[in-house]
């Protein structure tokens, strides 16, 4: 797994590479926890790499959801594989987070 | 009866025979007047007598098993010397009790004369060849293959003197004694291996040289006997018959000659063998202590005594390391903590704590001189792997000059021996505790596979089929069966996010919160209020894991509520695996895609919006196939996901088989699918299938 950042004014860009499983989504937890990250006023996943995601994986991004909402960060998803989206979409997840097919509608919103 | 015990059955009759043929032969020999009338006895016949005799006596001794019992070199000697000494005061006494006859019965006593030497020649051979074989433990102990060959030769050389002496005549007197010569020659070579010496202590060694010396006195006796015999005008036997039995002497006396010069020229040395010895011992005593599985500080007390003892120091101590070892901080000999913290303080100034270090003038040293401590030696001994530190051990002596290469070598095989002996204990500690973990986690997987419905509700509207295997002892896969009444029978299945024990803890805890939900209510003002409606379960769920859950993780299930007195089900899917369902009507295969969201990922009142019911109403010949992830997302050879295409592909083909069959088609073609590759996950299967035989009235 490998999780490169892209950062502009206000927003953030996660791009990240390979599976997210047990042990790497230790390592997105720690990116994810970090105090200055609730600074910007959007966090952008960019999953065209993420060719697998565990449920360990979904709980990294389930246990920040609440903390993103309540700061005003907008968490957004994009360029996700269909095989990703199913995982999503099976837990309901696609109800909850804002998952996009594009980077441009990405960083529209 | 072996061969050999029937030819030892065979031999001592026969030597008994050639002895009592040896003295009627001598006797005639001696007095060929004896008889009427008068027999001459032919000088051969009185050899091969004796020579059968000899024969026959050391091929029984030679047969004979081994009489060396271990390293009992003593015993041997004590069981050797006790046969001669009783031989020799046996010829020595028969010897004065002839002379006594013979000078109160002068006409009978050249016939008593006679007899006695014979039996004096039977007592020497025997004593002979017991000395031989004796010798022959002693020679070939741990000897090699070519000193055996070399022994055997020694004994078919000697045999062949035997058989030379029959025909004595014939072999001229050089000849003779060239072959003499040779022989000695060889056992004194035979002579020369005296291995056995160094197994002795001293005290042992000083029993062997008198010992030895008691075997020489007494073949001295029978020498000096039959030499006597040879000499006497009174000769009763031709005198070629002593050529071997001299010969045979020479050898026996010659091997405990040397046994005794070389035990005697190491008398000096035992005492450096002996602390040899009690080195190795204390090794083995500091090696065993491991294996009984003794404390560490019983390791570390044996190395700080064995050390002590070795070297022989005048003040010691072992300092360990803090946070070494809880129940023992070392421990000081002849010497104050307070003087052993002053040498180790000066020593960390000049920069030598906690190495190996040898110093034999102390003395010369201002810093010591400082100290005023009256030594003059001292050794370092660091205990360490190459892992860690562990401590050190401080010797010290008053001379100077008293600690050597030899005492720093064997510290340090002390020190790694002891390192090494705390490194197993530690070990052993670990996997003790990774046992005791791994008997807990046996027991939790026992208590979880108890969780597990064994009896499936059987009823003739429907069959169910079930399988459900964990990737690791306890899993986080659970389903259960509840039946309501009026007819209606209640599925659950779920998994919870992550693996392990706090997994298998929101298993039993599902388990409890789907038991505690689906009671009756008693409030309820319909029936239908009696027992929750999936969606109201979730929700209700969600609510009481939302306390205990921890924050990453969440748990997916599915509720059916199966009414199969009127036909249908209703169902509620948090977040769970679409339901495969097969619809004979429409003789078709698909997924239920509804909504839902899983538990806990919504800790408060929103959950309710993201869960709906669905209803159904089914036919008999439908197959539901309800199933956890572990089942769609098991990896192929190219790492491929099962999917749930081919799980569909898979009800397809079998939906018209009995629940069991279908369950054990996907399985067989799931396993074949991931063959060879580890299971990631749990995997868990239901198949319901609704049958056509009609219900019958309710009561």
């Amino acid at each position: 797994m490998k999780i490169t950042q892209q950062s502009t004014e206000n927003s953030l860009t996660l791009s990240l590479d390979g599976e997210l499983d047990a042990s790497s989504s230790v390592v997105l937890d720690t990116e994810l926890s970090k105090p200055e990250i609730l600074r910007n006023q959007k966090v952008l996943i960019n999953c065209r790499q993420l060719n697998y995601i565990s449920s360990a994986g979904l709980g990294v991004f389930i246990s920040h959801l609440q903390r993103f909402q309540d700061a005003g960060v907008k968490l957004v998803f994009f360029n996700m594989q269909e095989k990703v989206h199913n995982v999503f979409e099976i837990l309901g997840l696609d109800s909850l987070m804002t998952i996009v097919p594009s980077e441009a509608e990405a960083t529209a919103i | 009866m072996s061969s050999a015990q029937k030819l030892n059955a065979f031999l001592l009759p026969l030597s008994i025979l050639s002895w009592l043929g040896l003295l009627a032969c001598t006797l005639l020999y001696a007095h060929p007047t004896l008889l009427e009338p008068t027999v001459a006895v032919p000088n051969w016949l009185l050899l091969l007598m004796q020579a059968v005799f000899t024969a026959t006596v050391f091929i029984q001794e030679r047969s004979r098993s081994d009489r060396l019992r271990g390293l009992n070199f003593i015993g041997l000697l004590r069981q050797l010397v006790l046969g001669p000494g009783l031989l020799a005061t046996a010829c020595v006494g028969l010897h004065l009790l002839q002379q006594l006859i013979q000078n109160k019965l002068p006409s009978t006593g050249s016939l008593t004369y006679t007899v006695i030497y014979t039996v004096n020649v039977a007592l020497f051979v025997v004593l002979l060849a017991r000395t031989n074989y004796a010798w022959r433990s002693l020679v070939l102990f741990r000897s090699t293959n070519r000193l055996r060959s070399l022994w055997t030769w020694f004994e078919v050389l000697l045999g062949i003197t035997l058989l030379l002496r029959l025909f004595t005549w014939t072999l001229p007197y050089e000849l003779g004694t060239a072959l003499l010569g040779v022989l000695a020659a060889f056992g004194a070579y035979i002579s020369s291996h005296q291995k056995w010496v160094a197994y002795l202590n001293r005290h042992q060694k000083l029993e062997a040289v008198l010992l030895q010396l008691a075997v020489i006195i007494g073949m001295g006796v029978f020498v000096f006997y039959f030499l006597q015999a040879k000499h006497d005008p009174e000769l009763v036997a031709p005198a070629t018959q002593n050529a071997f039995l001299l010969l045979n002497a020479f050898f026996a006396g010659f091997y405990a000659l040397m046994g005794l010069l070389v035990t005697f020229f190491n008398l000096p040395t035992a005492g450096v063998f002996e602390q040899k010895r009690e080195e190795i011992l204390k090794l083995q005593r500091l090696t065993q202590l491991i294996q009984r599985g003794q404390s560490s500080r019983e390791i570390y007390q044996m190395f700080f005594e064995s050390s002590v003892q070795t070297v022989d120091a005048d003040a010691a101590w072992l300092e360990l390391d803090p946070g070494t070892e809880e129940e023992y901080e070392g421990q000081y000999y002849h010497i104050l903590p307070e003087q052993a913290q002053a040498i180790q303080h000066l020593l960390a100034d000049y920069n030598l704590g906690h190495i190996e270090y040898l110093n034999n003038d102390l003395l010369n040293s201002s810093g010591f001189r400082n100290l005023n401590l009256a030594y003059g030696s001292l050794i370092v001994m660091p205990l360490r792997s190459s892992k860690r530190q562990y401590g050190a051990l401080y010797m010290l002596k008053e001379p100077t000059q008293s600690f050597d290469r030899e005492n720093l070598s064997i510290l340090q095989t002390f020190a790694s021996q002891t390192v090494l002996s705390i490194e197993n204990l530690q070990l052993m500690q670990a996997s003790l505790d990774t046992q005791r973990v791994q008997d807990e986690l046996k027991i939790a997987s026992a208590v979880q596979d108890s969780l597990i419905p064994k009896n499936l509700p059987i009823d003739n509207w429907f069959e169910i089929s079930s399988h459900a295997l964990a990737a690791t002892e306890v899993g986080g896969d659970f389903y259960d069966f509840l039946h309501l009444p009026g007819r209606r029978l209640a599925v659950l299945i779920g998994d919870v996010s992550g693996k392990g024990v706090t997994a298998a803890f929101h298993v039993a805890q599902m388990k409890g919160i789907f038991h505690a939900l689906m009671q009756e209510n008693p409030l309820a003002r319909n029936e239908r209020e009696k027992f929750p409606v999936p969606s109201k379960f979730m929700a209700q769920a969600n609510t009481a894991l939302a306390r205990c859950l921890e924050k990453a993780a969440f748990i997916t299930a599915s509720l059916y509520i199966i009414d199969y007195e009127h036909g249908g089900f209703v169902f509620a899917r948090a977040g769970h695996c679409h339901t495969l369902y097969y619809h004979s009507i429409k003789e078709e295969v698909s997924y239920f895609r509804t909504a839902g969201l899983g538990l806990g990922i919504i800790r408060n009142e929103g959950y309710e919006k993201h869960i709906k019911n669905q209803f159904y109403d089914y036919n008999p010949g439908d197959v539901m196939v309800i199933y956890t992830d572990g089942i769609v997302e098991a990896r192929g050879a190219d790492q491929e996901e099962y999917g749930e295409d081919r799980l569909r592909q898979m009800l397809e083909r079998t939906y018209y088989l009995d629940a069991d069959e279908i369950k054990e088609q996907i399985l067989t073609d799931l396993n074949e699918f991931s063959k060879g590759q580890p299971m990631h996950d749990d995997q868990t299967l239901l198949v319901i299938k609704f049958k056509a035989s009609q219900p019958e009235p309710s009561v």
